[in-house]
């Protein structure tokens, strides 16, 4: 049923618009290409997953939408605006570009001097955010995301599920266009798994837009519109959920999706 | 032999309540000093400018490998025959800055360099300056971090403030000096000095681990954060209908 709901939003928003837009994206790190004149786009309410082996360029691809990497080649659009462009930054704001783009980690990267809730107030209040109406999101965010009851810990008092949502609460502090997932469960148990997926499941419903790396096939295939296979710096192949993760049409991702003993 | 106390230590009290204070201005001011100074070495290291680091390493290394007695008699004396005549206070000061600020910027060095790089990347991916950065997510950290080294730097800087005796500066070690070359009772003068300066170092050092033990579990020290978190536990109880019924622990 969740499902249904996650894919009937992008025609309910009505739009076709897209939120981040790549085009001929290339990136090397010391003479090896892990990006290899890359397309994505990622439209407005529509939810992407980049799905592949690890080390195979899926985290340097997302980080190249909020250019924590710069880009070698190409073209970045974010929310309209090229941000990037043959090698050369052309955003003139980047605080700017990463408020609208929210991210959240594999390992969280909370801040650990301070509180949960802090956290969560932090960018807001650099970014301008008058100090009562910032901590009134604060407070709304955590309990959205279920640990309104832990807001004044610190994180290490945090189990990993609690820190992953806390995470997620600070990225949408900023109300951003769209949110950025980079294996936002591999460094979870199980239990904690199950805790931040369904934090994202009800954010899918809301009609967030987001693009996520993930190898958690069946979330990916529950929520996504549109889910890309990368491999080698390259996209292999990208199309409806369904259609690459159940009836591959490369033998490339065939292998990969036996490796993860996916028969169905 | 004679009793082991025979000097008339009531005549003396308003001195050493002198000295004593003079002990402490020196550590206060020079520690101070010695922060400001490390940390802007620290900062200078992990410069992008590769002349920055060298002029930084360079400062280090020579101010780390000199003693302190030789820095103290360069800038009294050493500085004076050159022609810059600096008053005692003033030249002790800067002697105990220039050393302690070199130890103190390896400290503050690794500290901001322990700080995870991840913490640096949350703070970009939300939008935060490079400014706001620092100042809110790795300095507060390295703070941390640094805590236990610098609070053993400033005991070891107030009980160096004994080795301005060789200037005259008027601390504790040179009062006891004057009282000894009154008196001549050395063991019970010094013995007496040595107690002042364990009375005035002990308690500091435990009061500084407490404080190390204070921020490690992230009591909320300025009134400003004190603010804001009461303000959020306000928020957090307002909420009528919580799904679990959660207690607030009040701190």
């Amino acid at each position: 049923m969740t499902e249904s709901v996650a894919s009937a939003t992008p025609a309910a928003r009505g739009s076709s618009q897209a939120v981040i837009r790549i085009e001929g994206l290339c990136k090397s790190f010391d003479g090896r290409l892990v990006l290899d004149r890359v397309n994505l786009e990622v439209g407005r309410g529509s939810i992407v997953s980049v799905i592949g082996q690890s080390g195979g360029g899926k985290t340097t691809l997302m980080r190249c939408v909020n250019l924590l990497e710069r880009p070698d080649q190409g073209t970045v659009e974010v929310a309209g605006e090229t941000v990037h462009q043959g090698g050369r930054m052309v955003c003139r704001d980047l605080p700017r570009l990463r408020r609208t783009v929210g991210m959240v980690f594999q390992r969280f990267h909370l801040f650990p001097h301070l509180t949960a809730v802090e956290n969560v107030v932090l960018a807001q209040r650099k970014a301008g955010v008058p100090e009562a109406q910032a901590l009134e999101r604060a407070v709304a965010l955590l309990r959205r995301v279920g640990v309104a009851h832990r807001a004044l810990a610190q994180p290490e008092q945090l189990s990993g599920g609690e820190q992953q949502r806390v995470a997620i609460a600070r990225a949408l502090a900023l109300r951003p266009e769209v949110l950025l997932f980079d294996e936002p469960t591999s460094s979870l148990d199980p239990e904690a798994t199950r805790e931040v997926l369904s934090v994202m499941r009800e954010l899918a419903a809301d009609g967030m837009t987001m693009l996520l790396v993930t190898h958690e096939l069946p979330f990916a295939r529950e929520v996504s519109d549109h889910v890309v296979f990368v491999d080698g710096g390259r996209i292999v192949e990208e199309g409806r959920p369904e259609d690459v993760l159940d009836t591959p049409a490369e033998a490339r991702t065939r292998e990969f999706l036996a490796s993860y003993g996916n028969a169905s | 032999m004679s009793g082991l106390f025979e000097v008339p230590w009531s005549d003396y009290r308003p001195d050493l309540i002198d000295a004593l204070g003079r002990t402490v201005s020196y550590t206060v001011v020079s520690f101070s000093g010695a922060v400001l100074l490390g940390l802007a070495v620290a900062l200078l290291r992990l410069s992008r400018a590769w002349p920055a680091r060298a002029l930084a390493a360079v400062y280090t290394e020579v101010f780390k490998n000199v003693p302190l007695l030789a820095i103290i008699f360069l800038t009294y004396f050493g500085l004076a025959s050159a022609g810059i005549r600096l008053d005692v206070f003033t030249a002790g000061c800067l002697s105990l800055v220039v050393f302690y600020a070199a130890y103190l910027s390896e400290i503050f060095r690794a500290a901001i360099s322990g700080v995870h790089a991840g913490q640096t990347e949350a703070g970009e991916a939300l939008g935060v300056g490079r400014t706001g950065i620092f100042g809110h997510i790795v300095l507060p950290q390295a703070l941390r971090l640094a805590l236990p080294g610098t609070n053993t730097m400033l005991v070891d800087l107030l009980k160096s403030t004994s080795l301005l005796v060789t200037v005259s500066a008027a601390e504790l070690m040179s009062e006891g000096r004057l009282i000894t070359s009154a008196t001549f009772r050395a063991l019970e003068v010094y013995l007496v000095i040595a107690a002042i300066y364990f009375a005035l170092c002990y308690p500091l050092s435990q009061l500084l681990l407490l404080l190390e033990r204070k921020v490690r579990s992230g009591v909320p020290l300025s009134p400003w954060r004190r603010r804001r978190l009461r303000a959020a536990r306000a928020l957090l109880a307002a909420e009528p209908a919580a799904a679990v019924p959660v207690k607030e622990v009040s701190a």
